[in-house]
């Protein structure tokens, strides 16, 4: 309540937060956060989901030839063939990502999922404020994710999920004797229907679409104003830090 | 089939002798064995088998109940433009109880269906097409004054084994679709002590009854079933998956309007809300009136019949996608999605300009930035905060 924007180091301080200005210029440490399997899986899921948006709109409502023969032509067949491919994809990245679960660092693991703790929720509000430009400088250090951040990947985890049993589920009616198909019959039986299964996945792209654009944005923004390395992360694996800069999860 | 004959089938007689008298030459009763393997799906060496245990059954007794439906599957499996030894089959088979076609009517006809129960109870096949209305105690479907559940209880007690044949036996279908005012049920939400066979569609292709009967009386025993109680040997593909215009799918060939050069040419009813995606049944391949056309065939698409609950779940049936309850018709899925998106990205940049204007506006009150500065950073600003009282 005390402090304002900027410079008051003795209010930081007593938070037990250290604030940037008071610290010395040049004296970084290097933090190892994103091993490569995850990285692996970031870039991996990012270029399945793109395909799969793409060629998902164009098998939700395809249109390739006005006019000419059938012979030869294999346009939305390869569509189905990439998007299916793709969705493989996605599913090894899930499958990495499970294992990751158990075998990642403290920002990998299962505790990194969720925001549990009373803490968390109380420094997801202060996130929140900081997105809304109200306190800014309140706003926790993390060296893996926010509370924001780990609610809403694990959000968009649910949310391919959800892409993944329902659109597997309508995978498999091409082999009806088969495993998938088998694995996953309660599906239209849980919503009422194959048809609202296909609405389902149709709409839920539209998650992802929407998730983009911000998720995007807020890391470049992340990049710019805190200049933390949020960027290079998800590629080297690692963040420039300040040395003296404390950390949340640190 | 089902012409009153000359020629009945005697007590027991088997049906070789009885064809034999019937004047059917062995090779077209040969013909017709292969005919029913092949839509079995048994391999063509089992033909020999099937004639042999077909012409040797005995007249077997067959009671077809039809209880809260429209006669069309009766028609759809009457509906054939000359009688085939299939037909004859199901005419010899299905003589004990029929109330539509059977000639006796009222207590004579209720009587035949008593005596026959009685006569071959455990050993005779129950057909049922219809559903089984229970609200108001099924007072919504009554045959000389019992509801349809009561005569589908007694009939279904004595029989060897039960067929669900169309839509409504199956799941009730349109008088079950919401909100389904009657409480119609299928069969196999009443009969739970036997297996019971769905004979999915509305109607459903009458060789497929013919050759699940076929099937019974060869074997002793029903056919491999789905999930859903339906024959393997008809539902185990998806119409997508048979379909004759599959190619123009697969090339990107839709037809837009019922009316447009595409339509013309036969080209995928995809975009006109055909189902075939995600409806399993033989008809492209078994196809209706002895092989003549079928809906995709004839250029409409596919409603999904032979899918539990398809009047609900299968529609509208033009369009590709469901509507989202609640927000109108024109407001679809897409719509509301795309708004979402664009107004996503909208926020994004509004967000965007305002961190932009809110820097600014920070530099130029010469505040030190509440963010992580890098090493190029201006310095820490050493003047004492302009507003000690915080806030």
């Amino acid at each position: 309540m005390t402090e304002q924007l900027g410079g008051t180091v003795d209010t930081a301080r007593a938070r037990g937060v250290a604030h940037p200005a008071d610290t010395p210029v040049g004296t970084f440490r290097w933090v190892y956060l994103w091993h490569w399997p995850i990285r692996a899986m970031h870039w991996v899921a990012a270029l399945s989901i793109m395909l799969l948006i793409f060629t998902g709109f164009v098998i939700g409502r395809p249109y390739y030839l006005p006019a000419g023969q059938v012979t030869g032509e294999f346009f939305i067949g390869w569509m189905r063939l990439i998007h299916f491919i793709a969705a493989g994809a996605l599913v090894a990245t899930v499958i990495v990502r499970i294992y990751w679960l158990f075998a990642g660092n403290r920002y990998e693991r299962f505790n990194a999922l969720l925001p549990v703790r009373g803490r968390d929720w109380v420094n997801m509000l202060k996130q929140v404020k900081y997105y809304l430009m109200i306190h800014p400088e309140r706003a926790p250090h993390y060296l893996g994710h926010n509370p924001l951040q780990q609610l809403s990947y694990t959000l968009i985890y649910v949310v391919a999920a959800v892409m993944i049993i329902t659109g597997f589920a309508m995978y498999g009616q091409a082999n009806p004797g088969g495993l998938i198909r088998g694995a996953t019959l309660w599906v239209p039986q849980l919503v009422g229907g194959i048809q609202n299964v296909r609405l389902i996945h149709h709409v839920l792209t539209w998650v992802f679409l929407i998730f983009i654009p911000i998720h995007i944005y807020l890391s470049v923004r992340a990049d710019i104003l805190e200049r933390g390395g949020t960027m290079s992360s998800i590629i080297t694996g690692g963040r420039f830090v300040r040395s003296d800069e404390e950390f949340v999860d640190g | 089939m089902l012409m009153p004959t000359a020629v009945p089938w005697a007590e027991d007689e088997d049906l070789g002798s009885f064809l034999e008298r019937r004047k059917v030459s062995r090779r077209e009763f040969l013909g017709f064995c292969a005919e029913i393997t092949a839509i079995l799906g048994l391999a063509s060496t089992m033909a020999p088998q099937v004639a042999e245990a077909l012409q040797a059954i005995r007249r077997p007794s067959v009671i077809w109940l039809q209880l809260q439906e429209c006669t069309g599957c009766v028609e759809s499996v009457v509906r054939t433009a000359e009688p085939t030894i299939g037909d004859l089959v199901l005419d010899v088979v299905s003589l004990d109880y029929q109330h539509t076609l059977m000639a006796a009517a009222g207590h004579q006809a209720e009587k035949a269906l008593q005596d026959s129960m009685a006569a071959n109870r455990g050993k005779y096949l129950l057909v049922v097409t219809g559903s089984v209305p229970l609200n108001a105690n099924g007072v919504y479907t009554t045959i000389g004054g019992r509801t349809a559940k009561v005569i589908l209880e007694e009939a279904a007690s004595g029989a060897a084994a039960v067929i669900a044949v169309g839509a409504c036996a199956h799941w009730g279908s349109v008088q079950a679709a919401r909100p389904n005012p009657t409480g119609a049920v299928g069969v196999g939400d009443i009969v739970k002590d036997k297996p019971v066979v769905n004979i999915a569609g509305c109607p459903p292709i009458g060789d497929v009854v013919t050759a699940t009967i076929v099937h019974y009386l060869t074997f002793g025993r029903v056919p491999e079933l789905d999930y859903d109680g339906r024959p393997m040997f008809a539902y185990g593909a998806r119409i997508h998956d048979q379909c004759p215009r599959r190619a123009n799918f697969d090339a990107g060939q839709f037809v837009e309007e019922f009316d447009d050069a595409a339509a013309r040419k036969g080209w995928c009813l995809y975009h006109v809300g055909c189902k075939g995606p995600a409806t399993f049944s033989p008809c492209p391949i078994f196809m209706w009136n002895t092989r003549t056309s079928w809906p995709i065939g004839a250029g409409h698409p596919c409603i999904g019949c032979t899918e539990r609950g398809f009047w609900d779940t299968m529609s509208p049936f033009y369009t590709r996608m469901p509507n989202v309850a609640g927000v109108g018709v024109e407001r679809t899925a897409d719509v509301i999605g795309a708004a979402l998106a664009v107004g996503a990205t909208a926020g994004v940049l509004a967000h965007a300009a305002a961190t932009g204007v809110h820097r600014v506006r920070e530099r130029r009150a010469g505040r030190e930035l509440p963010v992580v500065s890098g090493p190029n950073a201006p310095p820490p600003p050493t003047t004492p905060p302009t507003n000690p009282e915080g806030r």
